[in-house]
């Protein structure tokens, strides 16, 4: 635990106020606050940040809203519902880093699947998922959606298995219709199962780096589509900006730190109303 | 504060390497015996012909085992540079010649020439072109040189290569045919769009160049704003190039016999046999308006020796450097790989001196210009890659993006030196 997590947490802390970079490279010097000023000064951190928080929201929007419709959906008993289960879980199973470049050649503007799906089928204008700004951070968050709602639906499908099948018949005795049974019963029985799944995948997101990194090759067209793990990564490994990279992360550490300790504090206020 | 980062470095020194000797068995077999760890990024014909010649060398010399690891250029460098300042990492490390700038400048290869054995008159025996100097040091031993772009036309889609680019434009937009029914049709000429050292040479054709003897950026240029038109033109007025023409997609066109003319180097050629197409190389043409030849950047590929090698492994480590930079193994690897040797006396050879792809490999090669290997081409590449996009985009003008390049540059260079 102390090498693997407390350590390099530490190392990372030390590192952000120091003047580690290529040119200062074995021998660093201590720099104090400079870089988390040349940060917040920047106002690329905000436009970085705002896109962060969009594509957290986005995402996890979708994951939760797929994975519980999708997971209600196969816990009905359906025909083939085995195969339609492992079908919706295969996006989960597919290594990411084989998914976001799979999605990538899809996402090409005149050979990829989606335009000739667009064009042939749809008869509509192709899309320049990869060029314009626009698209190319619309690309990656529907990798991103397709890559996560499973994760969510697998936690529905347990979570509807521990919901007490007396319920629903004593709903059914007094009348309710399906929408008020899902309203009623199943979404507030849900929810204390989805909630740490929902935190656990707000963390996840917001801290992704593979999908946005290979989807848009590092940020492009004109590093307009970066997150801000991806616009850190780039600070480190394409400019050998360590330290500056490693203030950049003790900033994102403590976003994060602060959204869980503010959920866990919800939580703790609701569970003692 | 002092104390914690220096605890703090010792406790990352020791992790690390202790991470890495274990994870890649550098260091000491049991016995006599000497291993010699190389980290390499070679692509897969490439390795093929590596690891026949060091069993070879391992045959003639059973004292030394040598292991080696493959990893892409990125993570070669990103590992290499994290190993080597904990103290550890390979003996040897195979690479680009770009890549040795950033490992000079950070102190984790050792110059060459002062290393006993491989003094003046190892280096006598290559091809001065090959050899790249920082600070006045050699920090790497070429085992090829080239790396350079060149003109490859499809023998079924154009018969001859143009002389000019007017010529190129005339032949490409006769070879480029639309699909039918919306299906993607033939395309004149495929190359990678989006990547700045594909624009170098067109940027050289027009009279600019990326960096002077200061090395500082000279990217706001006339020549830098007409061959971002002449880019730009491909797409938008002569229609002879795909919307979006990455790496990927130019290879799989050519490789369909769907592009009559590719631009690449000679990593790729034996791809090209592979798949059955019939084509031949040609140096890239002049520029008209110009009358100067287009340029492309050439480099080497070679081996560095990590600081941190252990005194008593350098005999053996010089050894094998000598043999896999010997003109043997390279005329060996012209053979297999149509890569041009570095080494002069490999000239001799039968094969290297009457091929014809070598032979024009090498006229392409000889009307290039040398890749700088300094820290400052990385800032350079990232600052011309996002303003080639904007113009290919249309959001901006060759002459807004050749001003912005020079800023961005400028500034990631004074950042890098912070």
């Amino acid at each position: 635990m102390l090498s693997v997590v407390f350590y390099p947490l530490l190392y990372n802390f030390l590192l952000a106020f120091r003047n580690m970079s290529l040119y200062h490279f074995q021998v660093t010097e201590f720099v104090g606050l400079r870089h988390f000023r040349a940060i917040f000064a920047d106002p690329s951190f905000y436009s970085v940040f705002a896109k962060t928080l969009v594509w957290t929201v986005v995402n996890v929007f979708f994951h939760v809203t797929l994975g519980v419709m999708l997971g209600i959906l196969i816990n009905r008993p359906l025909p083939g519902r085995a195969v339609m289960r492992a079908l919706l879980i295969l996006p989960w199973a597919v290594p990411q880093y084989i998914s976001a470049l799979t999605w990538k050649g899809m996402f090409n503007y005149e050979y990829g699947a989606i335009n000739l799906m667009l064009t042939r089928l749809l008869h509509l204008a192709p899309v320049p998922w990869l060029s314009d700004a626009f698209w190319a951070f619309v690309a990656p968050i529907l990798t991103n959606v397709w890559l996560g709602f499973p994760f969510m639906m697998i936690v529905t499908l347990g979570g509807l298995q521990s919901i007490p099948q007396e319920m629903y018949e004593a709903a059914d005795i007094d009348g309710a219709t399906a929408f008020q049974k899902l309203t009623r019963i199943t979404l507030p029985m849900l929810a204390p199962i989805l909630a740490p799944a929902i935190v656990l995948g707000v963390v996840w997101t917001f801290n992704n780096l593979n999908i946005v990194w290979l989807v848009t090759e590092g940020g492009r067209p004109a590093d307009q589509s970066h997150i801000l793990n991806t616009y850190i990564y780039k600070s480190a490994f394409a400019y050998n900006r360590y330290s500056y990279a490693a203030a950049f992360s003790v900033i994102v550490f403590l976003i994060l730190l602060g959204f869980l300790l503010l959920t866990a504090r919800t939580q703790k206020r609701q569970a003692g109303a | 504060m002092r104390l914690a980062w220096a605890m703090a470095r010792v406790v990352a020194t020791a992790a690390v390497a202790g991470a890495l000797v274990l994870a890649a068995g550098c260091g000491r077999a049991p016995g006599s015996k000497v291993t010699i760890t190389v980290w390499e990024q070679m692509d897969p014909p490439e390795r093929a012909q590596f690891e026949k010649h060091i069993a070879e060398f391992m045959k003639r010399d059973t004292n030394v085992v040598i292991v080696h690891q493959n990893y892409d250029t990125e993570t070669l460098r990103t590992q290499f540079q994290t190993a080597a300042n904990g103290g550890s990492g390979p003996e040897i490390v195979f690479g680009p010649s770009d890549q040795v700038g950033p490992f000079s400048v950070m102190g984790i290869i050792q110059p060459l020439e002062q290393v006993e054995g491989l003094g003046p008159a190892y280096f006598a025996g290559f091809e001065a072109a090959s050899l790249d100097t920082l600070d006045g040091h050699l920090y790497y031993a070429p085992d090829q040189m080239g790396n350079h772009l060149v003109l490859i036309y499809n023998r079924r889609l154009a018969p001859r290569p143009p002389g000019t680019t007017d010529e190129l434009i005339a032949m490409a937009r006769r070879a480029t045919v639309p699909g039918r029914g919306g299906a993607p049709g033939t395309y004149g000429l495929v190359l990678n769009m989006v990547e700045p050292f594909w624009l170098a040479p067109f940027l050289a054709g027009y009279g600019g160049w990326v960096m002077d003897a200061r090395n500082q950026p000279t990217l706001d240029s006339p020549g830098m704003v007409q061959s971002l038109r002449f880019l730009s033109d491909l797409r938008t007025v002569h229609r002879v190039i795909p919307q979006e023409c990455n790496y990927q997609v130019m290879e799989t066109l050519f490789k369909e016999n769907k592009a009559a003319f590719l631009v690449n180097g000679p990593w790729s050629w034996q791809g090209y046999r592979a798949a059955g197409v019939d084509f031949g190389i040609a140096p890239l043409p002049r520029v008209s308006s110009t009358g100067n030849w287009c340029a492309p950047m050439t480099a080497s590929k070679g081996y560095s020796i990590n600081r941190n090698c252990p005194k008593g492994s350098l005999p053996a480590v010089v050894a094998l450097l000598k043999y896999l930079t010997g003109p043997g193994v390279q005329a060996e690897n012209a053979r297999a790989l149509l890569t041009l040797p570095s080494a002069t006396a490999a000239y001799q050879d039968s094969f290297v001196k009457s091929d014809e792809f070598l032979r024009q490999s090498r006229a392409a090669y000889s009307l290039g210009r040398r890749m700088p290997v300094v820290p400052e081409m990385r800032a350079i590449w990232d600052a011309m890659r996002p303003q080639m996009e904007r113009v290919l985009n249309g959001q901006t003008s060759p002459d807004s993006a050749a001003k912005n390049m020079q800023a961005m540059a400028l500034k990631q260079i004074r950042l890098m030196k912070e």
